[in-house]
């Protein structure tokens, strides 16, 4: 016993992840009970998932951004802006949605390298560049489109959204999940044979093994779930939803970044002492650019997902979307001061506060409770941070 | 034999202030020159150009001979010139082996980070310096003091430095560790290394330095071979400028 918890302690297994996990479990089966048996019913999970993927697209990047030591307030302003203009560009003015989509990423990388050329070159703080930005661009999306709201009925372009046509099917679903898994096998393996031959001792095969079976069980259930989900007046089931899809893909995306790449370590390192990341020869104001433009792709995404699933673009859209985007990524562990956080926490983080949101409506809590419960759980996230920080001595 | 590094009437100034004024100095190879001289006298700025930190205003670097523009840290590590800060330099939330290969990562075929082979490479260099030194893989704000200069300290040795500048190596040392330094340094030195020592330890200057050059407020009062001088002759310049009497400089090892 002795002998598996030493194992598992100096094992790579982040702890503070699997804390979140069991915090979300825990939370879920409480809903679950509470509301009489609905919350973890296919119908429920379906929507959580599909509901948090807007968010939880942008905390992605916003882990990375807040690593950096910057931060972006203006991100919902800022998919506001590009998510008019894309529904703009296809009602009033008539484009495919393939020029409308491109157009927005055009605009997005502007403005994104607009504020973070004012941080990278200038020096000029984030906080600051986008609190003008969450004003202005909130102000462009008005201007777009006259303030009026611009329907989109492409059904390729709605289906990216989600909603009733928006999932990949059963099958799909499964062939992916199976893929997935497969793909979760090889990686346990050949990291296990590239260890060897560099003579260094694998981790131990136990450990591998329950961690790899860990994460194919929770990929096939997440499979069975989404595909458990009919629409009543559909034959078929739903499968798993194009949002929730998209979400994983680029999930997937920035954490290879973060562990695989020059670019996320860099990120990483001028998070942890920008001095010293000057003094190594990493080309900061580069890095700190190409974050900002990674930042306007992932913003274009998300204008898209969220104008599909609305079937339009509306002045308000992503309207305080910073503060949730921001708290997923806080909630998953990302510091504040820079330096650390990962991508997989963001995606707890969002799915936490999606699924307190969401398990309160279901008890019919008020508005007004809501906010301010979901207030409070930011800041029991951070005060946890902060001591288990000091617990582990890195502040 | 020619010069590995001549920095010639080198000027720098941050707004008003004259840091560094119309500065000469050399390295020979196999040389150590300690640079002394109270805080602010210039001597880190100087060896902070060098290390392309800082632009350099006015003056000329000559690396073995040929004249070289320094730019960035990168164009001076492509020099062959390596720097340990007396702040070490090191990202505080990354590992041993990440800090070790900073900012000059090795990459598989496919453009990724070749994260088994820096491992290795690094469990080779840091065993070098230190047999004990295991927890290569945990956060480097974790470790020792000692074993923080050891990360630093072995950036030098794995890129090959030809021209090697270490700020305070010592400061946050204990005696172990300061004679590991020590023996580090005569070694790199019979190898040809040449290496500029920032220290204000008098001992560690004596010992281990073959010229000492001394700066006050921004100006070179002199360079001399440390044999040449004594400890109440070197204070008298770092302290009051002056260059001790009968004694003659020496711009060029023995």
């Amino acid at each position: 016993m002795t002998g598996l918890l030493q194992g598992l302690r100096q094992s790579s297994v982040d702890w503070r992840l699997v804390l979140m996990g069991v915090v979300l479990a825990a939370m879920s089966v409480v809903f679950h009970v509470m509301s009489g048996g609905i919350f973890l019913g296919p119908e429920n999970l379906y929507n959580i998932a599909q509901q948090t993927a807007v968010v939880g697209i942008v905390s992605t990047v916003m882990v990375l951004v807040i690593v950096a030591r910057h931060i972006d307030l203006s991100v919902g302003s800022t998919m506001g802006f590009v998510g008019v203009l894309i529904a703009y560009l296809q009602y009033s003015a008539g484009w495919s949605w393939q020029a409308s989509c491109l157009a927005g990423l055009a605009v997005a990388l502007l403005v994104s390298v607009y504020q973070g050329g004012l941080t990278a070159v200038l020096g000029v703080p984030s906080f600051v560049v986008t609190l003008g930005g969450l004003m202005s661009f909130r102000g462009a999306a008005f201007l777009v489109a006259d303030g009026k709201t611009q329907p989109v009925s492409d059904d390729f372009f709605v289906n990216l959204g989600g909603g009733y046509d928006g999932a990949i099917g059963v099958g799909p679903s499964w062939v992916l999940g199976g893929v997935l898994s497969a793909l979760l096998v090889a990686r346990m393996v050949l990291r296990r044979r590239a260890r060897r031959q560099h003579a260094m001792e694998p981790e131990p095969l136990w450990l591998d093994a329950l961690l790899t079976g860990g994460a194919i069980a929770l990929v096939l259930g997440f499979v069975a779930v989404m595909s458990a989900y009919r629409i009543s007046s559909k034959t078929e089931a739903q499968g798993i939803p194009v949002p929730v899809l998209i979400w994983g893909v680029v999930a997937a995306g920035l954490s290879f970044l973060v562990h695989r790449t020059r670019f996320g370590r860099y990120v990483f390192a001028i998070g942890g002492n920008p001095d010293a990341a000057a003094l190594v020869g990493i080309p900061v104001r580069r890095v700190t650019l190409l974050l900002f433009a990674l930042l306007g792709v992932l913003i274009t995404v998300a204008a898209i997902v969220s104008v599909a699933r609305l079937n339009a673009g509306t002045n308000s859209l992503g309207s305080g979307m910073e503060l949730y985007v921001i708290a997923a990524a806080v909630i998953g562990g990302t510091a504040l001061s820079g330096g650390s956080g990962s991508i997989l926490g963001s995606v707890l983080g969002a799915l936490i506060m999606q699924s307190l949101d969401s398990g309160m409506l279901l008890l019919d809590v008020p508005i007004g409770k809501r906010m301010v419960i979901i207030g409070q759980v930011l800041i029991v996230a951070v005060v946890f941070d902060v001591l288990y920080r000091r617990y582990i001595q890195e502040s | 034999m020619e010069a590995l590094v001549e920095l010639v009437d080198i000027h720098k100034s941050f707004g008003g202030v004259r840091a560094v004024e119309g500065v000469n100095l050399n390295l020979y190879p196999g040389e150590v020159v300690a640079v002394l001289g109270h805080n602010g006298a210039g001597k880190s700025t100087l060896m902070k150009m060098l290390a392309g930190a800082y632009p350099i205003d006015s003056g000329e670097t000559r690396i073995g001979g040929a004249k070289v523009h320094i730019r960035t840290p990168a164009e001076a590590q492509a020099h062959g010139i390596e720097t340990i800060y007396q702040t070490l330099a090191l990202a505080d939330n990354l590992d041993a082996v990440a800090n070790l290969f900073l900012g000059r990562e090795k990459l598989t075929p496919w453009r990724t980070l070749d994260d088994h082979f820096m491992e290795v490479q690094a469990r080779r260099v840091f065993s070098r310096l230190n047999k004990n030194f295991t927890n290569i893989r945990t956060p480097v704000r974790r470790l020792s003091g000692g074993q923080r200069q050891v990360v630093a300290i072995s950036r030098a040795i794995y890129f090959n430095a030809r021209i090697l500048v270490m700020d305070e190596p010592c400061a946050a040392l204990g005696p172990e560790e300061t004679r590991m330094v020590g023996d580090l340094v005569r070694q790199l030195k019979a190898e040809g290394v040449g290496i500029f020592l920032i220290s204000h330890d008098m001992p560690d200057v004596f010992a281990l330095s073959d010229r000492l050059a001394v700066m006050k407020n921004g100006r070179m009062v002199g360079t001399y071979r440390t044999a040449d001088v004594t400890e109440d002759e070197v204070l008298g310049m770092i302290i009051g400028g002056r260059q001790p009497p009968g004694k003659e400089q020496a711009f060029r090892p023995v």
